[in-house]
């Protein structure tokens, strides 16, 4: 090839570059309007990382850009037509405007800046900070409470068993013809009974108190009722030990152990009462 | 030309009133008068509610857009029984989360709208949740609007495990119903 046919062949490659290449590449730019601006907050000062989301009138994304450490922002390639522009940033109430890019701008560039205000925050309700700020004692106080009040429950409905039991035996324990094993077994389950619920009372009398709470409801009746089987499960085995020594004795059960059946069914009818008062705790 | 320079003196000195005007003109607050929130537990023994008329609320308009924001005591919800509401309390951490709080951001435009869907940000129990297009039915009455509605919320949505009675658990769903009174400052 000379040096001629060398030109020519530049030339046709040149000539085939802006005849294929060239609209190819203006065919590939960004047709829309860019739209740019910065975002600032209330004081002025440019809110960096800022998250721009542009959507159309018909609610689907367009755009989603955040700006940079200027508060800059750029979203390219936008077609003519209404927009929501919806700036979010942390520490600040979210900013919604409407953008209108018109058919047929001339600009290649519209500005669309943004304030940022600050949010409303629980201090501008009135609240003071210990109305607002917790603690973690407070909470670890909650839950202490909640925690031996379970145990209280859980113990107190255990010790149904047992004292269902002591009142079943105690027709062969009290009786005229009474035997010696009626009267251990209804002792021994009396036993079990009161451990129990003095265990579990334990557990209720011992829970954190929160402050400023006022009984009221279910629990009101389930704590007056302890005013009656608290004492009730004292009196009760104290009766018990007298009327089981009078009856070890060959005696028949007389003077005040003569009270520690009706004393027990009361008991135990406060109790029964006492835990229905109380039939949802979550 | 001198007495023209005197004739606009008073145009300029009263030009940032007129401004200033425009400018308030362009803001409105709102604060919330009375608010009845209440909670729905649903468990197969017990339905029960809890209300609060504690709540306190405040809104701000910017330029056509509106911040509100409503936060009341956890432990000012009253189920009725006091037990119950101290569990209620601890299940939600209230000791250290004492205020729950509603965050919404509205455009103005929807002043006397009869409803109106909301996207709240709710903030209870150290968890923020996002709740979309909820809807509030809404009347007006000269200052006062009147909005009522339900937030369908669920206790998982902030990470609590649901309480249970007799080993069943109460319903993941807690709607919490939403009658408030808001009256628009001068």
């Amino acid at each position: 090839m000379g040096p001629r046919d060398a030109r020519v062949a530049a030339r046709l490659s040149v000539f085939t570059l802006l005849v294929f290449i060239a609209p190819a590449y203006t065919w590939g730019q960004a047709s829309g309007t860019t739209l740019t601006g910065v975002v600032t907050a209330g004081t002025g000062s440019a809110v960096s990382n800022a998250t721009l989301a542009l959507k159309n009138s018909e609610g689907a994304a367009v755009a989603d850009v955040k700006t940079d450490a200027r508060g800059r922002y750029s979203i390219p390639d936008v077609q003519a037509g209404e927009y929501e522009l919806t700036v979010t940033a942390e520490g600040f109430s979210t900013s919604t405007t409407k953008v209108t890019i018109a058919p047929g701008a001339d600009a290649a560039s519209q500005t669309a800046d943004v304030t940022l205000n600050a949010p409303l925050s629980l201090g501008d309700l009135g609240f003071s900070s210990s109305q607002t700020q917790g603690s973690a004692a407070d909470q670890a106080r909650l839950n202490k409470r909640t925690h031996m009040l379970k145990v209280h429950q859980t113990l107190g409905l255990i010790d149904v068993a047992p004292m269902v039991a002591t009142v079943a035996t105690s027709f062969g324990a009290g009786g005229r013809s009474t035997s010696t094993s009626d009267r251990w077994a209804h002792m021994a389950l009396g036993s079990t009974t009161a451990d129990l619920y003095f265990t579990s009372a334990y557990f209720a009398i011992f829970a954190p108190k929160i402050p400023g709470t006022q009984t009221r409801g279910g629990i009101k009746l389930h704590k007056t009722l302890a005013w009656i089987h608290g004492p009730g499960m004292i009196i009760t085995p104290i009766l018990g030990a007298i009327a089981f020594d009078q009856k070890s004795k060959g005696e028949r059960v007389h003077g005040i152990a003569s009270a520690h059946g009706p004393v027990a069914i009361v008991t135990a009818a406060a109790y029964g009462a006492a835990i229905l008062s109380l039939t949802f705790k979550w | 030309m001198k007495n023209r320079k005197w004739w606009l003196v008073p145009l300029v000195l009263t030009l940032p009133l007129f401004v200033a005007a425009r400018g308030r003109a362009q803001e409105s607050q709102w604060t919330l008068e009375q608010a009845t929130l209440s909670y729905h537990v649903s468990h197969p023994l017990h339905q029960v509610e809890g209300v609060s008329h504690a709540a306190r609320g405040k809104g701000v308009c910017h330029e056509g857009q509106c911040d509100f924001l409503i936060a009341a005591p956890v432990k000012s919800f009253d189920s009725g029984d006091s037990s119950r509401d101290l569990h209620m309390q601890q299940v939600t951490k209230a000791g250290q989360f004492p205020l729950v709080s509603v965050r919404t951001h509205l455009p103005a435009s929807l002043e006397g709208a009869a409803t109106i869907d909301a996207d709240l940000k709710i903030e209870f129990a150290g968890v923020t949740a996002e709740y979309k297009k909820v809807a509030f039915q809404q009347t007006t009455e000269g200052d006062h609007v009147h909005i009522t509605g339900t937030i369908p919320a669920k206790v998982t949505d902030f990470k609590m495990d649901p309480p249970s009675l007799f080993a069943v658990q109460i319903k993941n769903d807690i709607p919490v119903r939403v009658d408030m009174i808001w009256r628009k400052e001068k």
